[in-house]
């Protein structure tokens, strides 16, 4: 059994005294991150990167994936507790998990998203192991024409799905994409748009930049609203964690429904966790015989997003391994990560480095049980953590951010970059655009750019490589539609308007 | 924001031209045996400019300047302060060094934003500056910028 001797040795990485700790480390902090208003899993991701460059790149991989997992039950903590979702993927856990809270059930609401976190996160675990081979053995006959198609319409999904307006959203991917040809250009051996800088020569890294956006740039939004923000003031006993049997009857399927959506979801190059809780709590409204209570308190609203944002973000790994694709910005910056430790994320990933791919697989399984201890026995810990002010905690966010961009090449070069996006990343945020789409772009802009090239030398400069080719043809079309879409949709408007 | 989008579309705009003239400018567009380095800078300022056009056409039309985006009052003050501290705190990090420029921005960060007393802002400034250095100096062998005087 070539599939059980894998995961053996998956097990035998993942079980050193070391790499469960970085298992441990990474829950806990991903789970104070998540927490956090403010800090979202890229900005942990990109912060707590540059911790990992001394390790294996097997611990790395490990604390981040943990860390990942952590941040989507912290964000719950918040939602449920005073109605300020810690990230994205729990704004729909608001909903109902605050007026749980508000009718004395606090504890119910925490206790039955870590349950449906467990279970939908191992479910994930077990789905991306059966899955991920398959399709990297699949990917193995991509060549030029498919990576370039793939890469074309991750980033056209996550553009459509992040931004507020889309078309800010394909405005910060351009930029994103701009940013990415600076440096020197492999093919021709020259470097682009250098000023003679020496040290753009290398081009613009994408940790300096992620950093700034993520990190920096909501600190500077914090600051802004800072004294308005609330506190947690409650407390919540270990006793009132366990939901009753009603409970658990009542969301069993919800949990079942939102574990399966979520991971089809968060497998698409683009959909991530935030969009996969929103559309199983919108399912599980449409499913439910009592949708007169969603919104008002029903568990099965805390239930369904909880279970299907782990699971999402479980599957957003498959893209990411198997076809060097990232779903989201988060799995973008672990990507980059992959990328600095001299990985090469893709299909060979599988063939060359086993150790890695199983051993982080079976990390998961372990993060995901540490996940339901720690939720579950340190929760009333974490919720007095909460109470540290955003006062304190926002200049030391800046001085983990300014180490972090400096350790990269030691380079003060590169916290100058950070800086400059820390300032980027709150216009951008004010004026809607998307971060996210932009690291995206610039991780995988020199990717496309060398895939699109050696496509057209392929075909002698035609574009009709792209439409010939059925894989490519395939992921083409999705791509323009995911561009027309939108288009369609503001063109719409727009003569609307012009007609009123 | 409709005022804030027309001068991001003008700026984007600006750019984008000065981005795809500078590509055919500097660059060859065809190398020897396929698309050479000015390729797809070229189209990529070009699909900006589109794009960057399209915004202006968006919010030209509408007379009203939109609501406020940028704070005022409190929430400015805090804001500048927070980054001028933060740029301060790195343009200082070849004087005071890691260890010592850390404490310096955190001390007096934390006493503006939180009005904490003194001895609180102290000992957290320095316990970090010093876990900091533990973790990334110490431990992680990284070559923190080192200020006049050594470490400090």
């Amino acid at each position: 059994m070539d599939f059980l001797s894998n995961l053996a040795l998956g097990f035998s990485v993942a079980l050193t005294p070391f790499n469960l700790l970085m298992a441990v480390a990474g829950v806990t902090i991903g789970i104070l991150i998540g927490a956090l208003p403010g800090v979202g899993p890229p900005s942990g991701v990109a912060m707590l990167l540059p911790l990992t460059f001394g390790m294996e790149p097997t611990s790395g991989i490990i604390m981040l994936a943990a860390l990942y997992a952590g941040t989507m039950y912290g964000g719950t903590i918040t939602a449920v507790l005073i109605n300020t979702p810690g990230e994205s993927a729990s704004v729909v856990t608001c909903l109902d998990g605050y007026q749980m809270a508000l009718k004395g059930r606090a504890g119910k609401a925490l206790g039955i998203a870590a349950i449906g976190s467990f279970v939908a996160g191992t479910v994930g675990v077990v789905l991306l192991m059966l899955v991920s081979p398959a399709l990297a053995k699949w990917s193995l006959s991509f060549g030029p024409p498919e990576t370039f198609a793939l890469m074309l319409l991750g980033l056209t999904t996550v553009t459509l799905l992040t931004g507020e307006e889309a078309l800010k959203g394909y405005i910060s991917m351009a930029l994103g994409l701009m940013l990415a040809v600076v440096g020197f250009d492999i093919i021709a051996g020259i470097p682009r748009y250098g000023f003679g800088v020496p040290e753009l020569m290398d081009g613009i890294d994408f940790l300096p930049v992620a950093i700034g956006l993520f990190g920096l740039g909501e600190v500077l939004v914090g600051a802004e609203a800072s004294g308005k923000a609330q506190v947690v003031t409650g407390r919540i006993r270990l006793r009132e964690l366990l939901p009753s049997l009603a409970d658990l009857a009542r969301s069993k399927w919800a949990i079942v429904r939102g574990t399966v959506l979520g991971f089809a979801v968060g497998v698409l190059p683009g959909a991530g966790p935030t969009v996969a809780s929103f559309l199983s709590y919108t399912v599980e409204k449409t499913v439910s015989r009592r949708p007169q209570e969603f919104g008002k308190g029903a568990i099965e609203g805390v239930a369904a997003p909880e279970s299907a944002n782990n699971a999402a973000a479980t599957a957003a790994m498959v893209p990411m391994l198997t076809l060097g694709i990232p779903g989201s910005a988060t799995t973008a910056i672990m990507l980059g990560g992959l990328m600095m430790w001299g990985l090469r994320p893709g299909p060979m990933l599988f063939e060359k480095n086993p150790q890695f791919v199983w051993g982080l697989i079976a990390s998961q399984y372990i993060a995901n049980v540490m996940l339901l201890v720690l939720s579950t026995l340190f929760i009333p810990l974490f919720v007095r953590a909460l109470r540290i002010p955003y006062s304190i905690l926002m200049p030391l966010i800046i001085v983990f951010c300014v180490t972090g961009a400096y350790s990269l090449k030691n380079s003060l070069f590169d916290v100058g970059t950070m800086l400059v996006f820390g300032v980027a990343g709150y216009f951008m945020k004010k004026l809607g655009y998307s971060p996210a789409a932009l690291v995206l772009a610039l991780v995988l802009g020199p990717l496309a750019e060398r895939a699109l090239r050696q496509s057209l030398i392929l075909s002698d400069a035609g574009l009709g490589i792209f439409f010939t080719r059925p894989i490519a043809a395939t992921l083409v079309v999705a791509a323009l539609i995911a561009i027309a879409v939108p288009a369609y949709r503001g063109l719409q408007a727009a003569l609307r308007r012009r007609g009123a | 924001m409709r005022n804030a989008d027309r001068v991001t579309a003008v700026l984007l705009l600006a750019f984008s031209v000065a981005f795809a003239a500078g590509a055919l400018k500097h660059y060859k567009w065809w190398g020897d045996d396929g698309p050479g380095p000015a390729f797809l800078p070229f189209w990529l300022g070009l699909l900006m400019t589109a794009l960057a056009l399209a915004l202006l056409a968006k919010n030209l039309r509408r007379k009203d300047p939109g609501e406020a985006w940028l704070p005022r009052g409190e929430g400015l003050r805090h804001m500048l302060v927070v980054l001028g501290a933060s740029v301060a705190f790195v343009a200082l990090l070849k004087v005071t060094g890691m260890v010592l420029g850390t404490a310096l921005f955190l001390a007096g960060l934390l006493r503006y934003l939180g009005r904490h007393r003194w001895w609180v802002c102290a000992a957290v400034a320095a316990g970090a500056a010093g876990c900091n250095w533990l973790v990334f100096a110490h431990w992680l062998r990284l070559p923190l910028p080192e200020g006049l005087l050594w470490i400090f």
